[in-house]
């Protein structure tokens, strides 16, 4: 069948085309491979140095105890002056000073300031000293022996264990079928008018339509596997999971993609040459790569560019994606998400066609 | 004798820009037909209304006897085209190019065969990028005879070569125009069209100015010849003016005169008899006729390449 011919050289001539390949298939899988290496979402160790003034019973009990808090590591530093000097170099970060004769306070009933210094600059101060105060608090009450009247019981409601790899896994399959397929069929397009082969394939009986079609299906072949590479070095390589319907991903891929080539048709249209393509897809890829929630979740958004992102075609894409991946939702719990890329894909269908030139 | 192409009052303009203005011609049968004109004058504009890529303004065109524009494709079935300064894909070998131009026809020629005819069968695995100017321009040959076309159309083919590929690639368009077919070549190199052609329209600004064989065009001219003489010594009077047939005389700086001639048969021995009564010796001696070249000159008032 002719059809399958042009299918098939198209998908050649992919192949063989290692540069726009590298775009394709490396560079969503450089962004698997930094995330899944550094575990962004798994919280850092604190290491706090401790001095203690007192050396008694009690001060030894909270430097055991506070030793005992998982994301602590503690260790007694031997010389104040230096460990001040160290939180000065930005080499320690916390320092917690136990007052001398704390047992012997404690005892008379006199309440004691317990010093600590932390370097402002860094981003998790917050939440450690929050830490340390609850811990302060607890060991308050134990030296008076009173019960908490009030007991927070927190118990996290997520039925999975969803890690932020996971979230980001649908963003990257996302961003690798939007830029190849933006940036690249552009690039195609804008070397096959400039070269005049559209024209010399005008002067065939070969239908306009045929070779479009070919195209177009070669294309969309090549995101489902980028899909398929992207989703395995994840899950295979990196333990990334995915709770849902592989078949409704490879669904999403398509109608993502769908319009994306003819975004695709349109920069490369547009352009006036191939450079002047890819610095245009780039243009309609970038923006979206960052704001339609690839890395972090679009409600993070300032109010109105929120509002203005959840138009964009890829962030309904990955919306359903996400919840179709994570959530292990079905398809159609997406009406307004498939709603917004239907919609997209008439416009630009429309707007590719209407535009579209051969020299 | 059977004609192939018939152009009718053809006009196109793009815009305020008129590009081809009323021409109308008609290519028979197996010849060489050129169109000849300097850039701009409309040559590519007219090929492409008759191969089906252009629509025209005005008037219409056939080809074996069928409406370019009413029936595209069957016209396009028949026809070879290459487009001046087009490409091929980049990541495809010559062989796979022209197999998957093969199919886009109802009958198609191997791509080894075709290969072999230009000289390019070694060349097969590679990409069109890897091939001289040459070779990609015999390659662009080759791809238009994919479906065994009746007539082809070549668009500038030697532009951008060196003399002596320009040659070898004028010796295959004359063993495609051997093997029956019909060909429509443009061009702005006179020499082209004066060794390929068996008749040449002349274009200039959107019209056809001349249409004949090369031969008939050169001996239209008023002064088709011109002699050039070697004058040793300083002779020089007003009588090589009135030598018979002369049109025009000018004298090159080293002696040599240039005497323009209607007839070169009457001025020679007018010029001889002249020599030996002024007891001049002519060092040399030639006669050269006029060309193409000459022809668009005294068309137009201008050099066909400005």
């Amino acid at each position: 069948m002719l059809l399958g011919t042009l299918v098939l050289a198209n998908l050649k001539m992919i192949f063989r085309n290692r540069q726009a390949l590298f775009w394709a298939l490396f560079f969503p899988l450089i962004f698997v491979v930094v995330f899944g290496l550094f575990r962004l979402d798994e919280p850092p160790t604190t290491t706090i140095a401790i001095i203690d003034r007192s050396q008694d019973d009690l001060s030894r009990e909270l430097v055991r105890s506070l030793s005992q808090i998982e994301t602590f590591n503690v260790y007694e530093h031997p010389d104040e002056e230096k460990a001040r000097d160290e939180l000065r170099e930005g080499t320690l970060r916390y320092l917690l000073i136990l007052p001398e004769g704390l047992a012997r306070s404690v005892a008379a009933n006199s309440p004691v300031a317990v010093n600590f210094i932390y370097d402002e600059g860094t981003p998790t101060s917050a939440v450690v000293i929050g830490v340390v105060q609850r811990f302060l608090d607890k060991a308050n009450m134990e030296l008076v022996k009173v019960d908490p009247l009030l007991k927070l019981d927190a118990r996290g409601v997520s039925a999975r264990h969803l890690s932020y790899f996971d979230f980001l896994l649908p963003g990257f399959v996302g961003m690798g079928v939007m830029t190849y397929s933006v940036i690249g069929l552009a690039s195609v397009m804008a070397v096959y008018r400039e070269q005049k082969i559209l024209k010399r394939i005008l002067a065939t009986p070969l239908r306009v339509r045929t070779f479009f079609a070919a195209v177009i299906l070669a294309h969309l072949a090549l995101s489902l596997a980028q899909a398929a590479i992207i989703l395995a070095a994840g899950v295979f390589l990196f333990g990334g999971t995915i709770y849902g319907n592989y078949l409704y991903i490879a669904l999403l891929v398509l109608l993502g993609n769908i319009i994306f080539l003819n975004l695709g048709f349109i920069v490369g249209t547009i352009a006036k040459n191939v450079n002047a393509a890819s610095g245009l897809g780039n243009a309609v890829t970038v923006p979206m790569m960052f704001f339609s929630g690839v890395f972090f979740p679009t409600e993070n958004l300032p109010r109105f560019l929120a509002t203005v992102v959840t138009y964009l075609p890829l962030t309904p894409m990955l919306d359903a994606m996400r919840g179709v991946a994570l959530d292990a939702m079905p398809l159609w719990e997406f009406p307004m998400e498939l709603g917004l890329l239907g919609a997209w894909i008439v416009v630009t269908s429309v707007v590719a066609v209407r535009i579209f030139k051969f020299s | 004798m059977e004609e192939v192409i018939v152009v009718e009052a053809l006009g196109k303009h793009f815009g305020a820009v008129t590009a081809v203005d009323g021409v109308s011609f008609s290519v028979r049968k197996g010849e060489v037909f050129g169109i000849l004109g300097p850039n701009g004058a409309g040559k590519t504009t007219i090929m492409e209304c008759i191969e089906g890529l252009l629509k025209p303004s005005a008037g219409r065109t056939l080809v074996l006897g069928m409406d370019t524009q009413r029936e595209p494709d069957r016209v396009k079935e028949r026809i070879g085209v290459q487009l001046q300064a087009s490409a091929y894909f980049d990541y495809l070998t010559l062989k796979e190019i022209l197999q998957l131009f093969g199919r886009f026809y109802g009958k198609y020629v191997s791509a080894d065969e075709l290969l072999t005819k230009v000289d390019l069968k070694e060349k097969a695995n590679t990409t069109v990028g890897k091939l001289s100017g040459g070779q990609k321009q015999r390659f662009t040959i080759a791809a238009t005879l994919v479906n065994a076309p009746e007539v082809v159309f070549l668009d500038e083919p030697t532009t951008g070569l060196d003399p002596q590929a320009r040659r070898h690639l004028w010796e295959f368009i004359q063993s495609i125009h051997q093997e029956g077919r019909t060909v429509v070549l443009t061009t702005h190199y006179m020499e082209e069209a004066q060794f390929l052609c068996n008749r040449v329209a002349i274009m200039d600004r959107g019209k056809v100015v001349a249409l004949d064989t090369p031969t008939n065009l050169i001996r239209a001219l008023p002064a088709p010849y011109e002699i050039k003489a070697l004058v040793d010594g300083k002779a020089h009077d007003g009588r090589l003016e009135a030598l018979d047939c002369v049109v025009g005389v000018r004298h090159q700086e080293d002696g040599t005169f240039l005497l323009r001639s209607s007839d070169a048969a009457r001025t020679l021995p007018a010029l001889l008899g002249w020599a030996s009564q002024a007891g001049v010796r002519l060092a040399h001696l030639e006669v050269v006729p006029a060309n193409l070249e000459d022809v668009f000159l005294s068309l137009t008032g201008r050099a066909l390449r400005e």
